[in-house]
């Protein structure tokens, strides 16, 4: 064992040549880009050739486990996806928890990456360093926790798989790959990458030890971390419904103020993110009714159905990912076909729940599980089902288009049905499997104005129009629609400031009219919310976790201990950075236009909603974007990074 | 650092079978060599090998111990935050998660679900972040 916490090592597997090779990855390249998400950006930069189809041979999916994972530290065991994305046709990366992370590391190696084209469906196997591809027979075509019972029953105890569902057999564009029964890396559709190479597992299967500097430092930061993560809130005692209040609070003051992430944490302890179902609603957070409608269309009565204490009262266990002190998830037990189900996210419930105007508790309960196992993308299935009933009231759909399915908002029976006929990829379902800006091209007649989408990929279910950051991110970040990078709240409650220099402290009070005007500070705090959680994203760092605030759970402090690098907090700001301009100069590289990424005119609000919670709001994300780009030293006008600013940060 | 074997060995292989990370190797009743890219130092050769003949990464020799008194882990669970940290150190998967809560809280607990596969190597307690691991040996009966 070496006192590092890298392996040094990745392995390349071309499914073609069906061969596997070992590759030393100079310790030069973790320094500047950690592992994770950095160091799949640093290949995947420099291997996949300008143009390549991402469904094609010339496409490389890696398996990246982050950089602090397995050294002890907290929060730390998330891994990162990476490819290019089918959905957006630029850079693709998905983010994972569970327990797969530390066992990639354990098999000698920092990630795994696969080129080429399978010719029948295989599995990867990988013991303490020894690699074998082997046939799939007997597993493809099992959904994703069945597949991954299989493979595990059958290696034994230490063996950890990703699998992909039939979804990703089926080469739909919104899926992803799961581990854990049901933790799935779902974004940017690289479950379609996995799938197009007939690649059906990667099992993992090593116990190779992890190492650090100074082990004393790095569990005197953990135990610092753990002590914070316990600390007691008063909020804890309140039940759900006391928290669709303060959503409502929130919606009718018009001051706010700074978020500590304690606060959310409490809620995560207690709740899951499904804390946050009726709050979101109540103050504007949560889309509604295809991001047409608002608070005003799911008023309590109808949102208390969605209460999170309905789902915690399901709860049997918390669920904790690897080397996670908090426990936002949890099993609950379902009705009906399935026994148990990972507690369904906030994300899961409000796409397919608010977003499609429904609010029957048991059938999100149950899709939750089949898109699990579907191995499909719970925020694209539910937003394209909402696209799909609203083009059935718009009459674009018809009833014979839908093979007699009714579409109608809050339909909860048509509902299930289309996503089951998309899973299987049967009549219409086949139309929507891809999400809903491809589905809008294949229907036409004007459909495209009912896609709510950025570069390709359904954003998140937080809404720009409440926090004018979310839709900065939606629209600037290299994986375009993504919710867990930055926005107003997550500036708020990271607190760099107090070890980065010269980013701005949040007033403690403001006036809400204040978010919505653009100015240098607001893309100074942008750019710095990328540039960190670029950075975690390389350390395998979990968002929640370091929502807690960077004092609290000490991400730089945890990286020197494990490394003796010494580094300041603005020297790892700097491999964010780097992380955040190699990715777009991916997207350029692969001809993504940056700002072809901003996200749908409706989610921006042009034109303003007319009541609810978010009337009257318009966020301006050309100039939001173009001061953001700036900060990047990427050109203003375009999103494109100068040569002066990739020459800085050396990347060639 | 590794655990080396020394010309003690007379190649039975119980350490071959014994071992979680594939190190070691040889033919039955020649000398075996232990990969030392491989090996975790768990220790669990040195405990098992009835030659004495390994030595530890420090290169002191090792000597034999009845499997019956090999350390077991012994969790606080009052103090333990389910990070699971314990359960991925286990080179042999005897820790498991519980699929019920601890009896106060909500969280699961570790526990040690295959106490007969269990090395004794105590990397469970040396990686706990809490330090609620111990490793006592086995009381007699």
């Amino acid at each position: 064992m070496m006192n590092k916490p890298y392996m040094g090592k990745i392995l390349m597997v071309d499914l073609s040549a069906k061969t596997v090779t070992e590759e030393i990855i100079p310790d030069d390249v973790y320094k500047q880009y950690l592992s994770g998400m950095g160091l799949g950006a640093y290949i995947l930069y420099n291997r996949i050739p300008a143009g390549a189809d991402p469904l094609g041979p010339e496409n490389i999916l890696g398996f990246c486990s982050g950089f602090l994972t397995g050294t002890g530290s907290l929060f730390s065991g998330r891994w990162t996806l990476v490819g290019k994305s089918p959905l957006t046709g630029g850079w693709g990366d998905a983010n994972c928890g569970g327990t797969f992370s530390p066992a990639i590391k354990h098999c000698g190696y920092d990630a795994i990456f696969f080129k080429g084209i399978s010719d029948k469906p295989v599995y990867l196997y990988v013991k303490n360093g020894k690699a074998e591809i082997k046939d799939a027979e007997g597993i493809w075509g099992l959904d994703a926790v069945e597949a991954e019972d299989k493979l595990e029953k059958m290696y034994g105890p230490k063996a950890h798989a990703a699998v992909i569902g039939t979804s990703g057999e089926n080469v739909s564009l919104i899926s992803g790959v799961c581990t854990d029964s049901g933790r799935i890396a779902a974004r940017s559709g690289l479950g379609a990458v996995m799938g197009s190479k007939k690649l059906k597992a990667v099992v993992v299967d090593g116990v190779q030890r992890i190492g650090v500097h100074d082990p004393a430092e790095m569990k005197r930061l953990s135990r610092h971390c753990a002590k914070w993560t316990k600390f007691p809130m008063p909020l804890s005692l309140l039940p759900g419904i006391g928290m669709a209040l303060m959503g409502t609070f929130l919606r009718i003051t018009p001051i706010m103020f700074a978020q500590d992430g304690l606060l959310y944490k409490t809620i995560l302890k207690k709740w899951g993110t499904g804390g946050m179902n009726q709050m979101s609603i109540e103050m504007g957070d949560s889309p509604l009714k295809n991001w047409d409608g608002s608070n005003r269309d799911f008023r309590l009565k109808k949102s208390g159905k969605i209460n999170p204490d309905i789902i915690i009262n399901t709860e049997i266990v918390k669920y904790h990912c690897h080397s996670c002190p908090l426990g936002c998830g949890g099993i609950c037990a379902t009705k009906g076909k399935y026994a148990h189900t990972h507690k369904p996210e906030y994300e899961s419930i409000l796409a397919l729940g608010g977003l499609c105007m429904n609010e029957d508790m048991d059938s999100l309960f149950y899709l939750n599980e089949l898109l699990n196992r579907a191995g499909m993308d719970t925020i694209s299935a539910g937003a394209t089902v909402a696209f799909a009933i609203e083009c059935y009231e718009k009459g674009i759909l018809t009833k014979k288009d839908t093979d007699g399915l009714e579409l109608k908002w809050g339909n909860t029976d048509a509902a299930v049905a289309l996503i089951k006929k998309m899973i299987a990829r049967e009549g219409i379902g086949d139309i929507l499997a891809d999400g809903s800006k491809v589905a809008a091209k294949k229907i036409g007649k004007g459909s495209e104005a009912y896609t709510v989408h950025a570069g390709g990929q359904e954003p998140a279910m937080h809404d720009g129009r409440n926090d004018p950051g979310f839709n900065v991110h939606y629209s600037v970040e290299a994986t375009p629609g993504r919710h867990t990078i930055g926005a107003h709240l997550y500036y708020e409650m990271f607190q760099l400031w107090k070890r980065v220099k010269g980013l701005p402290r949040p007033n403690l009070l403001f006036f809400k009219g204040s978010k919505y005007k653009t100015n240098e500070e607001k893309a100074k705090a942008s750019a710095a919310c990328s540039k960190f959680m670029s950075m975690a994203n390389g350390a395998g760092m979990c968002m929640f976790g370091v929502f807690i605030g960077i004092k609290r759970v000490p991400t730089f402090d945890w990286l020197n201990a494990a490394t003796g690098w010494n580094m300041t907090p603005d020297e790892y700001m700097t491999v964010g950075e780097r992380i955040q301009t190699i990715k777009q100069a991916f997207n350029v590289r692969h001809g993504i236009e940056p700002k072809n990424n901003f996200i749908s005119k409706r989610a921006q609000g042009n034109p303003p909603q007319k009541e609810g919670a978010n009337k009257g709001r318009f966020v301006d994300v050309e100039k939001l974007a173009a001061d953001y780009w700036k900060e990047f030293g990427w050109d203003p006008a375009n999103g494109k990074p100068k040569e002066e600013t990739l020459k800085r940060l050396g990347i060639m | 650092m590794s655990y080396t074997i020394t010309e003690k060995c007379n190649g039975c292989g119980a350490c071959v079978r014994i071992c979680p990370a594939d190190a070691i190797s040889g033919e039955k009743k020649k000398i075996h060599s232990i990969d030392a890219g491989l090996c975790i130092e768990c220790g669990a050769c040195g405990r098992i090998c009835p030659q004495s003949a390994l030595l530890d990464e420090k290169g002191s020799p090792c000597t034999m111990i009845k499997r019956s008194e090999w350390p077991k882990p012994q969790i606080e669970i009052a103090a333990c935050v389910a990070c699971g940290i314990c359960i991925d150190a286990c080179p042999v998967g005897c820790l498991a998660m519980s699929a019920q809560p601890r009896s106060k809280g909500v969280d699961p607990f570790p526990y040690l679900n295959d106490a007969r596969a269990c090395i004794g190597c105590g990397f469970c307690s040396l990686d706990c972040p809490m330090d609620v691991i111990t490793m006592p040996k086995p009381l007699k009966a």
